[in-house]
């Protein structure tokens, strides 16, 4: 008797960005687990090359600036030549910003959406075209914050980018529910991961036992969101759409 | 040195801030000051300056001699 597994994903070719570390990289490692056939994407190549050696031999990497759309065609075009149609993504890439609203540019503001936010649009724009599109079922991820259902001092454009991935995915939902593809979003917690190290120069050594506590069940792993996505990709989750799911260890349960 | 004390100025509300002015003795001196300089100094100067370091500067002149050193 095979096992019963309601989130295998045989036969899945699955798109993720971010793949070169923290969420991505176990998202990644998590889907190769459970038999997806992926495609990588991220601008750090030699993290890629490290994600790849933990997942199948013949899943497709590219290097690339999510910033730029016709590079993530390109890239997407020449991977489904290779990999087959797809049947879902999971926008995961994305950078820090602290700032207090005196120290923002618009320059600043525009390149944390170049980054976190419109990669989902042309994504979605992009793999829900028949010519990259699986015919069977189709599910795409995105990934938001607890800061985007919380406010945080000095965090405003990082809160933007993650508060619009809501509005994305509650829109898209309803747009593309007629051709059967689902959209949802994970709001994570904190987890320990390069981002955090890229910020963590901002605050003084109580910030983290601070952070900590705001989490009643402690802390989370890459683990910990990559199963949540995981289930958003799978058949297991076929009748939800336009859901944010809030993985955050009670986080915005206070 | 004239063009770090301009931004100084502005991130704390004020007209004009001297070299050996303590940063404590302004009213506006708070943790998001403290923040304010360092998103300032890290795409201005593409220096990263830590939370510990802007407070133990003190003043404009400190914070001018942090940035040279880490320059
Ligand atoms: N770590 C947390 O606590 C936390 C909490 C809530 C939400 N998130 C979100 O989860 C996602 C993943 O975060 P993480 O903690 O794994 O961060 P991470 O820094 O470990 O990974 C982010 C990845 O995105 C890639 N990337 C950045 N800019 C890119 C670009 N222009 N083109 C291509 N790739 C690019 C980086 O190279 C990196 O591999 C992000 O969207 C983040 O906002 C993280």
């Amino acid at each position: 008797m095979t096992l019963y597994n309601p989130m295998d994903l045989t036969g899945k070719t699955i798109v993720i960005t971010g793949a070169a570390s923290g969420i991505g990289k176990a998202t990644a490692i998590l889907l190769s687990k459970l038999n997806a056939n992926l495609i990588l994407l991220d601008i750090n190549e030699k993290g890629l090359n490290d994600t790849k050696s933990q997942c199948k031999p013949d899943d497709f990497i590219g290097t690339v600036d999510l910033t730029d759309e016709s590079a993530v065609e390109t890239i997407l075009k020449e991977a489904v030549s290779i990999r087959g149609k797809v049947n879902g993504f999971a926008h995961i890439a994305g950078i820090p910003s602290i700032a207090p609203i005196k120290a923002i540019t618009k320059k600043e503001a525009q390149r944390i959406l170049e980054i976190n936010t419109l990669p989902a649009l042309y994504l979605a724009k992009i793999l829900s075209n028949k010519k990259y599109k699986a015919e069977e079922s189709c599910s795409f991820v995105l990934i938001s914050s607890v800061y985007a259902n919380v406010g945080s001092s000095a965090n405003v454009l990082y809160t933007m980018s993650k508060a619009a991935i809501q509005g994305i995915t509650k829109s898209l939902a309803i747009e593309f529910a007629p051709k059967k593809i689902r959209v949802n979003c994970v709001a994570p917690g904190f987890i320990k991961t390069q981002m955090g190290e890229k910020i963590n120069h901002f605050f003084d050594s109580e910030h983290d036992t601070l952070i900590e506590s705001m989490h009643p069940l402690g802390l989370g792993t890459p683990e910990d969101i990559a199963n949540s996505i995981a289930f958003l990709l799978s058949d297991a989750s076929k009748w939800t759409t336009g859901a944010i799911f809030n993985i955050d260890g009670g986080f915005c349960a206070q | 040195m004239e063009e770090l004390l301009e931004q100084l100025a502005d991130i704390l509300e004020i007209d004009e801030i001297k070299p050996q002015d303590e940063f404590e003795s302004f009213e506006d001196w708070d943790s998001l000051s403290v923040l304010s300089i360092i998103a300032m100094v890290q795409s201005k100067y593409k220096i990263v300056l830590t939370a510990t370091e802007v407070r133990n500067s003190k003043t404009a002149q400190g914070l001018f001699e942090l940035i040279k050193n880490k320059g």
